[in-house]
């Protein structure tokens, strides 16, 4: 996987260059006082590992073109997860059953681990980095806050990304049209009168 | 029926409380163990068995080594040396599947991994997993659902809770059943179920020649750090756990899996760090699964439901080397009143993959027997389900002979019947009617034990006005951060928002297991006194800094309220915030450690406590297009005191939408051809989605229970699972007169 960064810091240049070793930045995390930065920012670069067959593509990802080459197999899920770093998407089954790799393309919800990355060169792609940051928070993601609408927060991601999505699709007014929306996203550990909850309350403020 | 102690003031305690990470897991900022990215990072897929009892006679790696990326092939003759562990004392060396990845060339399960391939990419090392060749000598599995015990059935003597609950067997059950004027003898059946939790396992390892880090998706950090020790030995100050997130893991993360061996080895093999994350396909087979367990419960009553007689013999299935029990006998002892009780159990060795404890281990299969076992007897009386559980509520816990700390069941019991309508259900089956649908409505009790393990927590105070809290326990995502903000911010008078909360690390304070809805309870007495010796500390600083408004002062003449140190006689209103003490006396912080002692496996208990509830449940039956729905369900939870009740009705509910799976959706099932879980992904193992799930009310009393610790409070994560399924099928009998008695209902079974 290669890159040529225009001007944003590499994974690995991030981490040799924070914290002095790659493990003391990666565990910093705390939860309270400072938001620790987390090395989302960067791509891969050319000490990554060659990959027979290679594609070159651009991907343009919150807003950002990323110059890539990645292996044809990869799937936009591990393109953005293992190739970008951007591992606020998660993986649950690879399979398109529990959405938590849910993401836009082209401002419609997708499971980014049923297409290639290869099929996405010039799309749209947005990500929840994208969507607000812990100290920006979209109203979604605050209402989720508010509501308590997760748990391990696990399947977060991609529950936010259905539901910022769902806000301009054709969906009932009621409960029960949401729940209908929102079942393609699992959660485990059962949160989702919470969920709904805060989806109704970004839809009536909006 | 609320009766607070403490006043809510000011207090952070029992105050609905966000999250405070919660802005980290909304913006995908929180850290799960496959989150973490390093230089020259390897891929790890293992190859898993495709039979499930046999031995491998060759593996042809040949192919698969020559692809492009591929770094190492590994199996049984080039990992290296992966050692055995034992159980230590406490919570030591815990490992359901003891047997070490490629100990040997025996197949016990399907799944079981036999090599592993790791290359520059995940998407190489796939390929080179699957190009990997194994020819085996093959015998027939044994999946079979039917269980018998292997051996001579004994009774139940230790349970989950006090050490010891002896008395699972009191006076003459099997005569008194003989003389019983009202007899019930029914079996009932849970199938296998799989945990499932959204993130998959994974483990991240870095081995950098003497030291071994593992970001692993652990519910237990410090007990995995022992078993890897051992395994690797390793001194254990060399092993390092973290777990800044866990995507959940319902027991199935509480103890090591085979995979997490295998990343540390091939790490140590290659010298650079490898990433293993397991399929969601192999987590059916490879990390843990609930048992099948076969209850047959015999009642013996009065007339009037009594219960003169109460047996219950059950097994359940597990692997072909380990010995899981599923102590489904773990709240028959004490739930009811009984004078003659029998609680038997055996086991049956199946060619599966170790079983695990799975939320409400025991309890939850257990519940689902009795409780049903209960209901039918109350039908078969023609006595309000309600009712019979009133007429033998227990006045002591009847196993252990002692009074129970706090127990409200009646009172469960009676806000659940008000709030759910429960006096206008007409008995007979069929005979509730809404919107031209069949009603059905079912109830049950629940209960799950309630006890400490060990606590660790280190507190400080610093210099701008800040604290932070540690302590090497996880949050699971029960709120464990929350909760210890909640703790420090109530003892040391710091605001939420400027409390650093640090778990999930063995460099950390020993913190408890996620398991058993202890960890809540556990570290309040760690934390508080924590903090107590954090301003201690201060105190005496206050006393012996130069130019310290305290200087002349003894540190018992001073006290610290709301994060100010004062002189008694002044009162707080003249206090100093202690991060000005801090800066004159040119510190950074103080920092308290503290502990709390177990109450788990106390031999001597003098009280027994348990957490109590009940659930009250509405289905709706659409007979014409065999339609069956959950549509109401009010669930009454007796824990104690609830600390943040936005995330305590959260994790009750959530356990309610889990009910709902285990009543009429979960179960994994075993091809009786090649032993494979053939339902082995999210489409096939159906669990509850968002539009399956109904209201639901959650009601706490929030009785403080001051045995458990100061604040009063027990662990709600586990006990709203238990009880639910025999709610619902109790609600399916009322609406369409079947009896369910093997789980999961099924269409099929209706029509």
């Amino acid at each position: 996987m290669r890159d040529d960064p225009p001007s944003s810091p590499s994974r690995r240049e991030f981490l040799q260059t924070t914290a002095g070793t790659a493990a003391a930045a990666a565990i910093a995390g705390s939860v309270g006082g400072p938001v620790v930065a987390t090395a989302g920012a960067g791509v891969t670069t050319a000490d990554g590992p060659r990959i027979e067959g290679a594609v070159p593509i651009t991907l343009r990802i919150n807003g950002k073109d990323r110059k890539l080459r990645v292996d044809p197999r990869t799937t936009l899920l591990d393109c953005i997860r293992e190739t970008v770093d951007l591992t606020g998407t998660k993986k649950g089954c690879d399979h398109g059953q529990c959405g938590a790799c849910t993401v836009h393309v082209n401002g419609r919800r997708v499971n980014s681990c049923l297409s290639f990355a290869v099929m996405h060169e010039g799309e749209e792609i947005t990500t929840i980095e994208g969507i607000g940051g812990p100290d920006s928070l979209h109203p979604m993601q605050a209402a989720f806050v508010a509501c308590d609408g997760y748990q391990c927060g696990y399947c977060t991601s991609g529950q936010i990304m259905s539901a910022v999505a769902l806000l301009k699709e054709p969906c009932g007014a009621d409960d029960a049209a949401v729940k209908e929306l929102m079942s393609g996203n699992i959660c485990r550990c059962g949160a989702y009168l919470n969920i709904v909850s805060a989806i109704q309350q970004v839809r009536r403020k909006a | 029926m609320a009766t607070t102690v403490e006043a809510p003031g000011t207090s952070p305690i029992g105050r609905s409380t966000p999250r405070v990470d919660g802005p980290l897991k909304v913006s995908g900022a929180a850290k799960y163990a496959s989150d973490f990215h390093f230089p020259g990072m390897l891929y790890a897929v293992p190859v898993g068995a495709t039979i499930a009892n046999g031995r491998v006679v060759k593996i042809d790696a040949a192919a698969a080594e020559k692809m492009p990326g591929v770094r190492k092939i590994f199996h049984r003759e080039n990992i290296g040396k992966i050692s055995r562990s034992v159980l230590g004392p406490g919570f030591e060396g815990i490992c359901d599947e003891r047997r070490p990845p490629f100990e040997d060339d025996v197949v016990r399960y399907y799944g079981q991994y036999i090599a592993l391939a790791v290359a520059d990419t995940f998407e190489s090392a796939k390929a080179a997993a699957d190009a990997v060749r194994v020819s085996y000598d093959k015998e027939k599995p044994n999946v079979s659902t039917d269980l018998k015990a292997d051996d001579e059935p004994q009774v139940v003597v230790t349970t989950f809770g006090p050490a010891n609950r002896v008395r699972s067997e009191r006076g003459d059950a099997a005569g008194a059943f003989a003389s019983a004027p009202v007899k019930l003898d029914q079996t009932y059946v849970t199938p296998a179920e799989t945990h499932n939790p959204i993130e998959l396992h994974a483990t991240t390892a870095i081995w950098d020649g003497s030291t071994l880090t593992l970001y692993e998706s652990s519910q237990g950090v410090f007990n995995l750090q022992g078993v890897l020790a051992q395994m690797f030995g390793l001194p254990k100050e060399n092993v390092r756990v973290i777990t800044k997130f866990l995507g959940s893991g319902f027991g199935g993360k509480l103890w090591p899996w085979t995979h997490c061996p295998l990343a540390a080895a091939a790490a140590r093999q290659l010298g650079k760090p490898v990433k293993l994350v397991v399929s969601r396909k192999m987590m059916f087979q490879t990390v843990g699964h609930r048992p099948r367990t076969q209850q047959r419960v015999r009642l013996g009553a009065a007339a009037d439901g009594k219960l003169i007689s109460l047996q219950q013999d059950y097994v359940n299935d597990k692997a072909i080397l380990d010995h899981y029990h599923e102590d489904c006998g773990e709240a028959t002892a004490f739930q009811y009143s009984v004078p003659n009780l029998r609680v038997a159990f055996g086991r049956a060795k199946r060619n599966i993959g170790s079983p695990t404890a799975m939320r409400g281990p025991g309890a939850v299969p257990g519940l689902y027997a009795t409780e049903s076992a209960l209901n039918e007897l109350a039908d078969q009386l023609k006595i309000d389900p309600v009712q019979i559980r009133v007429l033998n509520e227990p006045k002591i816990d009847e196993s252990l002979g002692i009074p129970f700390s706090s127990r409200h069941l009646l009172e469960c019991f009676s806000v659940g019947a008000e709030k759910f309508g429960w006096s206008k259900r007409t008995a007979e089956v069929g005979s509730m009617k809404r919107d031209g649908l069949t009603l059905g409505w079912g109830m049950a009790g629940c209960t799950w034990v309630a006890a400490r393990f060990p606590a660790a927590a280190s507190v400080q105070l610093r210099d701008d006005g800040t604290a932070r809290v540690a302590c090497g326990t996880q949050d699971i995502g029960t709120g464990t951060y929350t909760v210890l903000a909640q703790l420090t911010a109530q003892r040391a008078g710091v605001p939420l928002d400027k409390i650093e909360v640090v778990l999930g690390d063995t460099s950390l304070p020993a913190g408890p297991i996620s398991g058993g809805s202890m960890v809540t309870g556990s570290v309040i007495p760690a934390v508080f006194a924590a903090a107590d010796n954090a301003i201690a500390s201060l105190l005496n600083i206050a006393v012996t800094t130069p130019g310290s408004a305290f200087e002349k002062r003894k540190p018992d003449e001073l006290a610290f309220e709301g994060g100010r140190v004062f002189a008694k006689v002044d009162g707080v209103a003249k206090g100093v915030p202690f991060a000005d003490l801090l800066g004159r006396a040119n510190l950074r912080l103080v920092t308290g450690g503290g502990e709390g002692a177990a109450t788990f496996g106390n031999p001597k208990p003098k009280f027994s406590t348990q957490s109590f509830g009940c659930h009250f449940v509405e289905v709706t039956w659409q007979a014409e297009i065999a339609r069956l729905r959950v549509s109401r369900v009010v669930t009454v939870i007796d824990a104690g005191r609830i600390l943040n009740p936005l995330a305590g009705r959260n994790q009750v509910e959530g356990a309610v939408v889990m009910g709902i799976g285990m009543a009429l959706f979960e179960h994994t099932t075993y091809d009786p051809q090649n032993g494979a879980p053939i339902n082995s992904n999210l489409a096939d193992y159906v669990m509850a989605v968002n539009a399956d799930v109904p209201p639901i009310e959650v009601h706490f009393l929030d009785y403080p229970d001051k045995e458990i610790n100061e604040l009063g409070a027990r662990g709600i994560g586990e006990i709203g699972l238990a009880g639910i399924a025999a709610a619902i099928t109790a609600a399916v009998h009322h609406a369409t007169g079947v009896r369910v008695r093997e789980l999961p209902v099924k269409i099929e079974d209706l029509i």
